[in-house]
């Protein structure tokens, strides 16, 4: 059994707002100013949540309550699928020494569940920036198969000094902004998200077309600079969902401004378009990179300014690069999009391509 | 139909690890954190040598996590003063081992890795079911599914092999069902060591696994 499954609905905050329609309009307004983070003697820009709790677990809480808001009310049984890269590490950060980590890793979705008023199966998946694909892929496998009917898949990615030292200790940070597909490019900018999307059987709006992971074990933090694998996720992606390179209308880049993915991506989009290259629209410069949140909370966005034919202009590029030669979006833009592809490229060598497509 | 391709439990004192990776290598796994030598040497024993460059996913499951690399990085972020060694920060992202083993598995195309919730439950109707559905869907030829944990005492791996070919030596197949048979197994993490005695019994022609915590599924095993 093989059956379509669909996008009932999503929900998200994130520094931009607390909506997928509110992010939408304001990354339509131009709006992409970063706040800081601190740690040590070095600041780096920082995209936060607009909460002003300082309890870590209390603002986490005040969080994951208002995505549930936003998602409306569930049946307690439907399956959660939580994707994250650090889960509660910043709560144990804030408590101090002696460290008392838990032994089920993702004991913290647990809790999750719990504020989501979610009593059903629950699965986590921990695969770096990929994570929130890999649990979308999961529960879109199981629904298609005819083994759930809905699930709400969670992408939860909240400040830590751990991840932000890590990034900054390999030098993967840029001390101003992020700039995807520029000259200038020399970095990531960090960010927190909680996004929640409702996959169902029942038709909606947006049906997801193809959805493909891969891994590219070129190096731990980044993935061979001649995009080969992947432009083969994305071929796999555009076969499962038997369309070809040019019914593609929107490219949503993992462009986030490193010099080493961003180049990657550049060569592997040139290897499956050619010269018929799609509309390319990196949102990173506006919502930073938030990791194992960045999938679902770039999906969630993504829908709400399609669903409003509003296309925003890719803040942060100006100088193109010669060896990248590709330009993403510097004008807004009102066209009707039907097809769009979703590109991940994560650290540790995930990598994921997702088509989504407008239904009846 | 899917086949079993292969069973198998491993456990390792700690500080033995490099060494069995030495054993199946020849040489050492540089910067690899115990999950990717577990991941490596597991991999290799359930896969022989010319079923290495099929297409294959990897799907695994941990209670621990990187649990003991995750204390080291905390004391070095909360009490130290400089920002932590990139090695430390590397080793609690369990996604990298998928990575660092891809070079000794060339036909690895994706892999999951599905951290736990509780202690002494796995997961395995899920990673069954999923590895199912992607193999009838020809998504891949051949699906790694484990269970890596390590502690301060013991490192330890469990696996099962599946395949989509028919192969000459397979134990058993595998299907989604929707009744259990009338003998079961508790999803716990050592599944694969308590399938090996079902197997190497003469019990009944059919085992399923029901999770209680993971939907409708229930995956059937059956005598070959």
């Amino acid at each position: 059994m093989t059956r379509p499954v669909y996008i009932a609905k999503t929900a998200l905050l994130c520094a931009r707002g607390n909506s997928p329609a509110a992010v939408a309009s304001a990354l339509w307004n131009g709006e992409c100013s970063a706040g800081q983070r601190k740690l040590g003697e070095r600041a780096f820009p920082y995209f936060g949540l607009p909460l002003d709790e300082h309890d870590w677990m209390v603002r986490t809480e005040q969080a994951i309550r208002q995505v549930a808001g936003q998602l409306g009310k569930l049946p307690p049984e439907t399956p959660l699928f939580v994707a994250s890269s650090s889960f509660q590490i910043g709560h144990f950060e804030q408590l101090g020494a002696p460290f008392e980590l838990p032994f089920a890793a993702a004991s913290f979705s647990r809790q999750i569940g719990d504020w989501l008023g979610l009593s059903g199966a629950r699965t986590s998946f921990s695969n770096a920036c990929t994570s929130g694909f890999s649990a979308l892929d999961a529960a879109r496998s199981l629904i298609a198969a005819g083994l759930i009917d809905d699930a709400i898949v969670l992408g939860v990615e909240l400040a830590n000094d751990s991840t932000l030292a890590g990034f900054a200790a390999m030098e993967l940070l840029s001390r101003t902004a992020g700039r995807p597909f520029d000259a200038r490019r020399d970095g990531l900018v960090l960010g927190e998200a909680v996004a929640a999307v409702h996959l169902s059987a029942k038709p909606a709006t947006w049906r997801i077309a193809g959805l493909r992971t891969g891994l590219d074990g070129f190096s731990t933090t980044g993935p061979n600079p001649d995009g080969s694998r992947i432009a083969d996720v994305t071929v796999d992606c555009l076969k499962e969902a038997i369309l070809k390179a040019a019914d593609i209308e929107l490219i949503k880049l993992q462009a986030a401004g490193s010099p080493g993915t961003d180049l990657a991506e550049a060569n592997a989009l040139r290897s499956v378009f050619g010269q018929h290259m799609p509309l390319l629209l990196s949102l990173k410069p506006g919502l930073g990179h938030t990791l194992g949140a960045s999938g679902l909370a770039e999906l969630a966005v993504l829908l709400a300014c399609l669903d409003a034919d509003k296309i925003p202009a890719t803040a942060g590029f100006s100088k193109v690069d010669p060896e990248i030669a590709l330009f993403p979006m510097v004008e807004r833009s009102t066209e009707h999009i039907e097809r769009a592809l979703l590109n991940l490229i994560g650290f540790g060598g995930g990598l994921a391509s997702l088509i989504v497509e407008r239904h009846g | 139909m899917i086949n079993l391709a292969a069973v198998l439990s491993q456990s390792f004192a700690p500080a033995e690890l490099p060494a069995a990776v030495r054993a199946v290598l020849g040489k050492p796994l540089r910067r690899a954190a115990p999950l990717t030598q577990l991941a490596l040497v597991g991999a290799l024993a359930c896969l022989p040598a010319e079923r290495r460059a099929l297409p294959t996913a990897l799907l695994w499951q941990s209670t621990s996590g990187p649990r003991l690399e995750t204390l080291t990085l905390l004391d070095e972020v909360c009490a130290g003063s400089a920002e932590p060694m990139p090695y430390d920060f590397l080793a609690t992202q369990p996604a990298i081992a998928a990575a660092q083993i891809q070079s000794f598995l060339p036909g690895l195309q994706t892999a999951m890795h599905l951290p736990l919730d509780r202690e002494g439950v796995a997961n395995w109707s899920l990673l069954l079911s999923l590895a199912i559905v992607w193999l009838n869907e020809g998504r891949c030829a051949q699906v790694l599914c484990a269970q890596l944990d390590h502690a301060i005492d013991v490192a330890s791996g469990h696996w099962l092999a599946l395949s989509r070919a028919p192969l000459e030596n397979s134990p058993a197949s595998l299907q989604l069902a929707k009744g259990a048979a009338s003998e079961s197994l508790p999803d716990t993490p050592d599944l694969p060591a308590r399938l090996a005695k079902w197997l190497a019994g003469n019990g009944s022609p059919t085992l399923s696994l029901h999770s209680p915590v993971a939907m409708k599924l229930t995956v059937e095993f059956t005598r070959l």
